[in-house]
C-alpha cells in the first residue's frame, strides 16, 4: 500500500467517528420510538420508522467513511482485516478491536434489514437485538480510541449519547413487547382517545362471567346394536395418531 | 420483466399471528386496511383491481412498512 498520510484525514477519522456516534444514538432512539409505537398523532409510527432506516443508513455512510479514511491513512498502522477481524490492529489493539466488533454487528443488522423480506422475522428481530451491544462497543470505542472524547467537549457529547441510549434501553425495557398497544391517528377511533373510552365488555368484565357456572351434560351415546352391547368408553387419544 | 397485463385484483392478507398491531399497514394504506378498537387491522375483504395503481403502490409500502412482516399481497384472478 502506497504512504498516504495527511493530517485531513485525520481529522475526517476524528469528525467522522463522532458523527456516526450521535447518528447511531438517533438511530436506536427512532427504534426504540418504533418499538414502543410512539406516534401516530402528530408524526405517524411509520415515519418514525422510514426515518429511523433513513438515520441509519446515513450512520453507516459516516462509518464507512472513518473506516476508510482510518486505514487509508499510513500514519497508523491499522489494515483492513482489523476493520473486520478484531484485535489484529498493530494500533490501539483493543479499542479498535471494539470498533471492528461495533461494525459487524452493525453490518449483520444492515444485511439482516436489507434481506428482512426473505428471512424469518424472528430471526431478524434476533439480530437486530444485537445494535445495542453494537452500540455499547462502538461507545467504549469511542472513548477508549478517541483523540478528543477524554476531555471537554467530545466527553460530553459521548455521555449525552450514552445517556440518550441508556435511557431509550430503560425505556424499551419498561414498554417491552405489549400486544394491542392502540391506536393511530389515523383511526376514527382516535379523535375518542382522550374521551371516555367504552370499556371493552370482554376483557373488563369479571371472568366468571364467561365461563359457565354449571357443568355442561354430557351428550350421552346409545349403544350401537352392532357392537353386542359391548359400550365403548369414550375414546382415548390414540397415540399413533400424530398431531398435526 | 415483461410488461404484465393489469387484469384481475389484488387483496391484501395479514397473518394474524405474526401481526401485533403496530398499524403502520393503515397509515400507509388508509383505503386498503381499517384498524379495529385494539389496532390490529381490519382488511378491506373485497378485491382492488391491479389497475389501481394507487392501491398498489400503498399495499406495497404497507408490506414494505410492517414491522413484523405479517402482510402479503395475494393476487385474485380476474373472475371469468
Amino acid at each position: 500500500m502506497i504512504a498516504l498520510t495527511s493530517p485531513y484525514l485525520w481529522y475526517t477519522t476524528r469528525a467522522t467517528g463522532f458523527v456516526a456516534l450521535i447518528l447511531f444514538t438517533i438511530a436506536v432512539t427512532l427504534g426504540t420510538f418504533v418499538a414502543n409505537r410512539i406516534g401516530g398523532t402528530i408524526v405517524g409510527r411509520f415515519e418514525l420508522n422510514e426515518l429511523h432506516r433513513s438515520v441509519s443508513i446515513i450512520a453507516v455512510v459516516f462509518l464507512v467513511i472513518h473506516i476508510t479514511s482510518t486505514v487509508v491513512d499510513s500514519y497508523v498502522p491499522t489494515g483492513w482485516v482489523s476493520t473486520l477481524v478484531p484485535m489484529t490492529s498493530a494500533y490501539k489493539r483493543v479499542p479498535v478491536a471494539l470498533g471492528a466488533v461495533a461494525f459487524d454487528l452493525i453490518l449483520a443488522v444492515w444485511i439482516s434489514s436489507l434481506l428482512k423480506v426473505r428471512i424469518a422475522n424472528r430471526t431478524w428481530r434476533f439480530i437486530h437485538w444485537f445494535s445495542w451491544l453494537a452500540f455499547a462497543s462502538a461507545l467504549v470505542h469511542t472513548l477508549l480510541a478517541g483523540t478528543d472524547s477524554r476531555k471537554g467537549f467530545g466527553l460530553i457529547v459521548a455521555v449525552i449519547c450514552a445517556s440518550f441510549v441508556l435511557a431509550a434501553a430503560v425505556w424499551r425495557y419498561l414498554g417491552r413487547p405489549t400486544r394491542a398497544a392502540g391506536r393511530t391517528a389515523l383511526s376514527p377511533l382516535a379523535a375518542a382517545k382522550d374521551q371516555s373510552v367504552p370499556a371493552r365488555p370482554l376483557l373488563d368484565s369479571p371472568p366468571v362471567a364467561l365461563r359457565p357456572t354449571a357443568p355442561r351434560p354430557q351428550p350421552t351415546v346409545p349403544p350401537r346394536p352392532s357392537d353386542g352391547g359391548f359400550q365403548r368408553g369414550p375414546r382415548a387419544p390414540s397415540k399413533k395418531r400424530k398431531s398435526r | 420483466m415483461g410488461m404484465r397485463r393489469k387484469v384481475g385484483g389484488f387483496v391484501l392478507r395479514v397473518n394474524p399471528i405474526l401481526c401485533d398491531g403496530f398499524g403502520h399497514c393503515h397509515e400507509l394504506a388508509p383505503e386498503l386496511v381499517k384498524v379495529d378498537e385494539w389496532g390490529y387491522p381490519i382488511i378491506v375483504n373485497t378485491p382492488t383491481p391491479l389497475a389501481d395503481l394507487g392501491a398498489l403502490e400503498s399495499a406495497r409500502y404497507a408490506v414494505r412498512g410492517c414491522p413484523r412482516q405479517a402482510l402479503n399481497i395475494e393476487r385474485i384472478a380476474e373472475q371469468p
